[in-house]
């Protein structure tokens, strides 16, 4: 399906790089590197220059730690939005927020995509998105509270459930007002999941992309990767890159990644093989 | 025979055919050069009769698109030097390559119907070169013919030329 990330559109053979832009002190991957704003909108800067289509902004860590109150979290993103945008003027600009509040703020400021990591917690978030013409990432937590740690869950089939929930959250958008081309799912690895829950999503990730609605999917440098691998934080690229290949097999078409460069080359490479993408140059035997 | 009116040799290099496309194209000067010479060849839109071998005729065919084909006055004919130019080329280097190839390139541009006839098939087989139908060549372009070459060039270590005749 055509893809509309608010001012941009994308042919339904294109698979798109989003990069992780994180305006925090503390998220885990990079632990504060780009905290300061001008730090933050020189990586912005720095994914633009090696091809992300998409960057996402976020204001409020994924995992439990300071509460952010949403004065905080706007004060961290809106005014970073507002630059990229100026500067960045065809840049796909989403913000990872569950907070309808945080929404309009960054909408009003240019965002194209609200990336809602946390499942709809808030169900005021497809009404704005629907109000500004804004994308929606409709993700599967199995019904966790943002910023909580899994602690003993347990799915009957974890894939169905993905599906069932992104699928009522699509709709629950469409019906709000969102348009069709503008909605998209994510199984969301690692929320209200442990490393099973991942690796089956991972495996089986065709059953969503099935369900017509275009795939996200947010793999890099987790700790399903990291357990699978018994491999520290910074040691996980070429697990994420395997776990990208394979969802590039099965059809995901968005990748929220840290690397943008890494990433790339194995999306195009398992999209070449998938038979989707020509190879960039081919005269070996053609002569 | 139908008497030649006019007669065009392209190399069947399979990179032009549209299942072996990439992103960027490998041989876009080629298959421009083809392109003009074909242009060319069908411009009355008269039939053309494709000869070569099986890969040669997929690529002839291809490369005349919509033209009609079929008994006529127009050829296209399909074939190439060696492919044993260069270290790097598909054969390999081999030592007689270019001096087969120049005098290929002789009686192409002469032309000499004759040398064609006479080209060596051994030899051509261990150069790699694609000469199935270079004896028909040489009949067709008995009596007088003017050569226009459009592309004379190895980029892979394979010798290739666009060349169209026209009675003088």
């Amino acid at each position: 399906m055509t893809l509309q990330l608010g001012r941009q559109s994308f042919e339904d053979d294109t698979t798109l790089m989003m990069a992780i832009v994180n305006r925090t002190p503390d998220s885990f991957y990079d632990q504060g590197a780009t905290w300061a704003e001008d730090k933050a909108f020189d990586r912005v800067a720095q994914v633009v220059e090696q091809g992300a289509e998409i960057v996402d902004i976020g204001g409020v860590k994924a995992a439990p730690g300071v509460f952010i109150d949403e004065d905080e979290e706007k004060h961290r993103v809106v005014d970073l939005v507002a630059r990229v945008r100026a500067t960045h003027p065809s840049l796909v600009i989403s913000v990872d927020t569950w907070r309808a509040s945080v929404g309009r703020a960054v909408c009003e400021a240019g965002a194209d995509v609200l990336n809602d990591a946390w499942g709809g917690a808030d169900p005021g978030l497809v009404d704005v998105a629907a109000e500004f013409g804004a994308a929606i990432i409709c993700t599967h937590t199995g019904g966790a509270t943002p910023r909580t740690r899994p602690y003993r869950v347990e799915y009957d089939d974890v894939v169905a459930a993905a599906i069932h929930d992104t699928v009522a959250y699509a709709e629950r958008a469409l019906a709000a007002g969102v348009a069709r081309e503008s909605i998209v799912i994510d199984p969301a690895h690692d929320f209200g999941k442990n490393t099973f829950h991942s690796l089956e999503l991972t495996r089986r990730l065709a059953e969503m992309v099935d369900t017509g609605w275009p795939v996200l999917v947010s793999l890099s440098n987790k700790d399903f990767v990291g357990e699978t691998l018994d491999v520290g934080v910074g040691e996980r690229l070429v697990g994420t890159l395997a776990a990208t290949a394979v969802s590039a097999m099965a059809g995901a078409r968005i990748y929220r990644v840290h690397e943008v460069v890494e990433t790339r080359r194995c999306v195009d490479m398992a999209w070449s093989i998938a038979g989707r993408r020509p190879p960039a140059r081919a005269i070996r035997g053609l002569q | 025979m139908t008497p030649p009116t006019r007669v065009v040799l392209v190399p069947g290099v399979l990179a032009l055919l549209p299942s072996y496309a990439g992103l960027t194209d490998p041989v876009a000067d080629l298959r421009a050069a083809c392109a003009s010479a074909v242009a060319w060849l069908t411009r009355d839109g008269s039939p053309v009769t494709v000869l070569g071998d099986e890969q040669g005729t997929r690529v002839g065919h291809h490369l005349l698109g919509d033209s009609p084909t079929g008994a006529g006055s127009s050829y296209l004919v399909v074939g190439n030097g060696s492919a044993c130019r260069t270290e790097k080329a598909p054969g390999h280097l081999d030592a007689r390559a270019a001096g087969f190839d120049a005098a290929l390139g002789a009686a192409l541009t002469g032309p000499d119907p004759e040398a064609l006839r006479a080209v060596d098939p051994g030899l051509a087989r261990e150069l790699w070169a694609s000469v199935d139908a270079w004896g028909q060549l040489g009949d067709l372009l008995t009596g007088d013919h003017v050569a226009h070459v459009h592309h004379d060039d190895d980029p892979f270590g394979v010798q290739y030329w666009v060349i169209r005749w026209e009675p003088a």
